[in-house]
């Protein structure tokens, strides 16, 4: 690839100095006059009717000055559930941590005190916690209709997949192997706690959030509190990560915009972080089945994936399965069913369908190769993807790339031990790697662009940057086209009064759909300059611009990548060690390195931890969760982050901006899977279940 | 968090006081990175903390006829540090240097560490269990793989300190003041003694009345030829408590070792003694094989719960490995 001037040089971040000095202002730090604070009143039960409320001990307690509960509140969070109709207070309550009420008072020690003083009348009702008994004959009903969500045509019916005929892909195989692997719901554990300010100034309504995208935020706001969206304001400067839980709108914006409009005054809403990990969301559970035929001589002929899905008491997305795509097998049957249990809720997660279906598919895989006695590596090599669902041209694929190049930056051939857990030990030492594809969206975005008279040019673009850069990246793109160096460019993001839509930044989606509006953008403003005239004075050009490419000419544009882990596993202690780690990508042209590489670091750490750790537990007598928050969810620590080493396989894309694609969740999708092989690899037992605890390990070699 | 007031008493017996006058209403509090986020959760609700950072002298670690004292206010991180207690009983340096986190250790005080309430997720999640003032221990049929596999019952806590078990393995004495004057006004215990097992009062862990307060621990003088070291499995690489630990502190005669004491973490509600691991290491040559033979004899009478049978491998493969590394 053509090098360029700006894009593709290590830049840091326009807004770096801001946030490492404490200028920043995130959410939490906005502070308006005669603002007041909330607390959530949450069930203490995983499924209750609630008979009576009676807040009038609390409306009494001095500094109270509004009170939401289902019986005053009836507004409905549409993007809290895609199926049900979910209200802000719901009756009955679903899981441990339903909100039942909300308050807002003079300060949040007030706000805190009145949640006590409310008097809740429940009637406990049965619950479910596991998914095959909440699809069980005769189970409760967690919603009408029963605990099989529905399928994307709506119906009560697994979501399915299939090309060719499995039944006969099994028959032509020489052998077949079956398995089954478990996930579990872990928690997004993003830095920043979840909050929002929010101001009514006569019917108009600031929100300041804490969210992913302020369009969306701004659009779904409007549509829950019924007004026309040019009434809602939303602000998000600096955002402290979500990693997808911060998509649209959330409870906690629409729970202080109500409280606001109620009390008449501002009102901040911020949850605790326990609030955090089980009220909002984390990534879904799945118990997966496979099937896979294949070749003496490692030709795949099937792959056949039943799964269920765990979406807790609401259906908040998808709660699909990934992985199989990354394989190139004539006849594939996926059926994957979405379960409510009375549990926190699921939904988006980097990559929100992949790392857990990967982790299955992948686990497989790497015992299929050794059965065969061939090299993992040489297995996926054979075996990979080389057109998307075996039929549609890639629009550009490194996979093959970053197999062979993570193996060689890896020293794949130098550690690599065909005979399992053959290691003298106690300390054993494996090596695992697996691979990912992560689909690179398409649609609708904005930018504006503006050159003033003192030719200094500004960019509007509708970002908040979720840690992924996203202003340092767009005013890269800008600074590009424009042929102008990056201090010339003063980027303008994060307010919905002075930015354009922008699609939020969920979907790996900002780089590839804003970007391609900006350099739309520029090109019409140099059109203009060349028509018009620099601007002199007074005098200000401005070019908007809005992209939807809606196809690719036939084509699937993905982002592709190879993870290689080694561990060190103590087999008397089980204790392991995640000692050398390599990333390698092809996301398209990289478009800045420094930013790009600590996605993929962090991305992979977060991977890590998914692996060995992070589980949300509950007592499955009461249906409570035990371990929410950081400490009980073993989130890693710098101490057991290995260094990662990131090779880029820099495909040139010819649908993206000068060239790239997504990066910011293919991150994690291979990591998980590749730990697991490692651990494989070096005691020769497979641990099927997430996490990998000591517990596992020390069960498998017993 | 509900709304207290704060006490700061210019010397132990007035911290004892305070306490006696207010009774279960007074909470001690010293470097308090334990105990206010337990107030914040509501998991306990003073009305008064009596904070101990006033008083002067309490956080020094001093050498006094022969015995090493260290006061209890002292933090974790000083301790660690401290030149004395890293020459003389590296077993506690290496316990306090293990604690949490580094802002846990620059706040917490070793005094505290000794006293901090279990972390029992059922317990630290308001469940009403007997520490919570119930009549139950959920883990018993529970989620229950971080529990105790000895001297369970009827609560199955473990004790979450990781200085407690250095400690008891170098035979510490607790001062303990209370409100009272002259003799009466303070007894010191054996640091064995002072952990208490559920079956005694399975709401508490140790011997501290009310208004009583752990002012300072004595170290007997360090014999020549003594080493120690402190090994803790962690389920990530810091911030957990143990999930098994083992203070080891060996009195050796070049290769052979004269007298041993051996303490487990993580696996009991008090630090865990195992007396017949000391008896076959007395007198002998620490081999590998006799190291085995230990860790095989330290979890002989266990007994596991549903999911923490895993601990009994681990704790033998713990107790081994720390003993190999202090005879080589």
């Amino acid at each position: 690839m053509t090098p360029l001037k700006t894009v593709g040089h290590a830049t840091h971040r326009i807004d770096a100095l801001q946030r490492v000095t404490g200028k920043a202002k995130y959410t939490g730090d906005i502070h308006l006059p005669g603002m007041l604070y909330a607390r959530v009143l949450r069930s203490p039960h995983p499924h209750a009717r609630i008979r009576k409320i009676d807040v009038s001990k609390a409306l009494a307690l001095p500094g109270v000055k509004a009170i939401l509960t289902n019986e005053n509140c009836d507004v409905i969070w549409g993007s809290g559930d895609q199926i049900n109709q979910r209200r802000l207070f719901n009756n009955p309550v679903r899981f441990a941590g339903d909100p039942v009420a909300a308050v807002a008072a003079a300060n949040r020690h007030i706000a805190e005190d009145a949640l006590h003083l409310i008097d809740v009348e429940y009637e406990v009702l049965p619950f479910l916690m596991d998914l095959e008994e909440a699809l069980k004959p005769g189970a409760i009903e967690i919603h009408p209709g029963g605990n099989l969500s529905p399928n994307n045509q709506r119906q009560r019916q697994p979501q399915i997949y299939r090309r060719g005929n499995v039944a006969e892909g099994l028959k032509a195989a020489d052998r077949v192997f079956e398995d089954n692997y478990a996930t579990v719901h872990h928690n997004n554990a993003q830095l920043e706690l979840r909050v929002a300010v929010a101001e009514w100034s006569g019917d108009k309504l600031t929100v300041h959030a804490s969210t992913q995208g302020i369009a969306n935020c701004r659009t779904d706001l409007a549509r829950d509190l019924k007004i026309p969206a040019e009434n809602v304001r939303v602000i998000c400067e600096y955002m402290g990560g979500g990693f997808g839980n911060k998509n649209q709108n959330q409870d906690f914006d629409l729970m202080a915009a109500v409280l606001s409009k109620q009390a008449g005054a501002p009102v901040k809403l911020e949850f605790t972080r326990k609030e955090d990990f089980v009220a909002v969301h984390g990534r879904w559970s799945s118990r997966q089945s496979y099937k896979v035929g294949v070749k003496n001589d490692g030709t795949l002929t099937a792959i056949q994936l039943t799964a269920l899905t765990g979406a807790g008491a609401y259906r908040k997305s998808s709660c699909d399965l990934a992985g199989t795509e990354i394989y190139q097998v004539p006849n594939l049957e996926t059926s994957v069913s979405p379960v409510y249990t009375n549990t926190a809720v699921a939904a988006n997660y980097r990559a929100p369908a992949y790392p857990q279906g990967v982790f299955g598919i992948e686990s497989l895989m790497d015992d299929v190769a050794y059965a065969l006695k061939m090299d993992p590596v040489e297995f996926r090599l054979k075996n990979m993807t080389r057109k998307f669902r075996d039929q549609t041209p890639y629009t550009s694929c490194g996979l093959e790339d970053c197999i062979r190049k993570g193996a060689e930056a890896f020293g794949w051939k130098q550690r690599w031990n065909p005979n399992p857990g053959s290691a003298p030990g106690p300390v054993k030492r494996g090596v695992g790697m697996a691979m990912g594809m992560f689909g690179s969206g398409l649609g609708r975005s904005s930018a504006v662009v503006r050159l003033d008279g003192q030719g200094q040019y500004h960019l509007h673009v509708g970002v908040t940057d979720v840690g992924t850069a996203a202003k340092t990246t767009m005013g890269l793109i800008a600074a590009e086209e424009l042929g102008v160096p990056l201090e010339k460019v003063n980027v303008v993001w994060g307010d919905t009064d002075t930015c354009p839509y922008s699609v939020g930044e969920s979907g790996s989606r900002t780089t590839v759909q804003t970007g391609m509006a900006v350099i739309e953008a520029v090109r019409d403003l140099k059109k203009q300059i060349a028509e018009k005239g620099a601007p002199k004075g007074n005098e200000v050009l401005t070019a908007m611009a809005t992209t939807n490419p809606a196809q690719l000419q036939g084509q699937s544009r993905n982002s592709f990548a190879a993870h290689f882990a080694e561990v060190e596993v103590n087999v008397e202690t089980g204790h392991v060690i995640v000692t050398r780690f390599v990333s390698a990508h092809d996301s398209g042209r990289v478009v800045n390195p420094l930013t790009a590489q600590s996605q993929v670091q962090g991305g992979s750490i977060q991977g890590i931890g998914m692996a060995l750790h992070e589980e949300l537990r509950y007592d499955k007598r009461s249906g409570l969760p035990l371990n929410a928050g950081y400490y009980g969810a073993r989130i890693m620590t710098h101490l057991d982050a290995p260094p990662v080493q990131v090779v880029w396989v820099e495909t040139d894309e010819p649908y993206g901006p000068f060239g790239a694609k997504t990066l910011g969740e293919p991150t994690i999708i291979p990591t998980v899977a590749a730990v697991a092989n490692a651990i494989h690899n070096a005691i020769g037992r497979r641990v099927k279940s997430l996490p990998i605890t000591r517990d596992k390990i020390l069960e498998a070699l017993a | 968090m509900k709304a207290f007031s704060n006490v700061n008493p210019k010397d132990l017996k007035g911290a004892a006081s305070v306490l006696r006058q207010k009774g279960q209403s007074a909470t001690i509090v010293g470097g308090g990175s334990d105990l206010l986020g337990m107030i914040k959760e509501r998991l306990v609700t003073p009305d008064v903390l009596v904070s101990l950072k006033s008083i002067r002298g309490l956080d020094k670690v001093t050498e006094r006829g022969g015995e090493t004292v260290i006061g209890g206010l002292i933090t974790l991180d000083a301790l660690s540090h401290d030149p004395l207690i890293r020459k003389n009983y590296a077993v506690l340096a290496e316990a306090a240097g293990q604690v949490g986190t580094p802002q846990i250790r620059n706040a917490g005080t070793l005094a505290g560490n000794v006293c901090q309430r279990p972390w029992c997720w059922y317990y630290r999640n308001g469940f009403p269990c007997y520490k919570n003032g119930g009549k139950t221990c959920f883990s018993i049929t529970g989620e229950n793989e971080f529990h105790a596999i000895f001297g369970g019952g009827p609560s199955f806590i473990v004790h979450p300190s990781d200085t407690a078990p250095a400690l008891v393995a170098l035979d510490a004495k607790f001062r303990i003041i209370n409100a009272s004057g002259g003799p009466s006004g303070e007894r010191t215990v054996a640091a064995a003694d002072f952990f208490k097992l559920p079956s005694d009062n399975p709401a508490r862990e140790n011997v501290l009345a009310n208004d009583e307060v752990l002012a300072e621990i004595r170290l007997p003088a360090a014999k020549s030829g003594t080493r120690g070291t402190y090994h803790k499995v962690l389920d990530r690489e810091a911030w957990t408590h143990a999930v098994v630990s083992v203070a080891a502190v060996m009195e050796m005669d070049g290769q052979v070792c004269k007298t041993a004491r051996v303490v487990l973490g993580g696996v009991a509600p008090i630090p865990w003694r195992v007396p017949k691991v000391e008896a076959m290491l007395a007198g002998q040559r620490i081999t590998p094989e006799l190291a085995a033979q230990a860790g095989a004899a330290a979890v002989e009478g266990a007994r596991p719960l549903a999911k923490n049978q895993y601990k009994i491998p681990l704790t033998q493969a713990v107790v081994k490995q720390t003993l190999v590394a202090l005879g080589a």
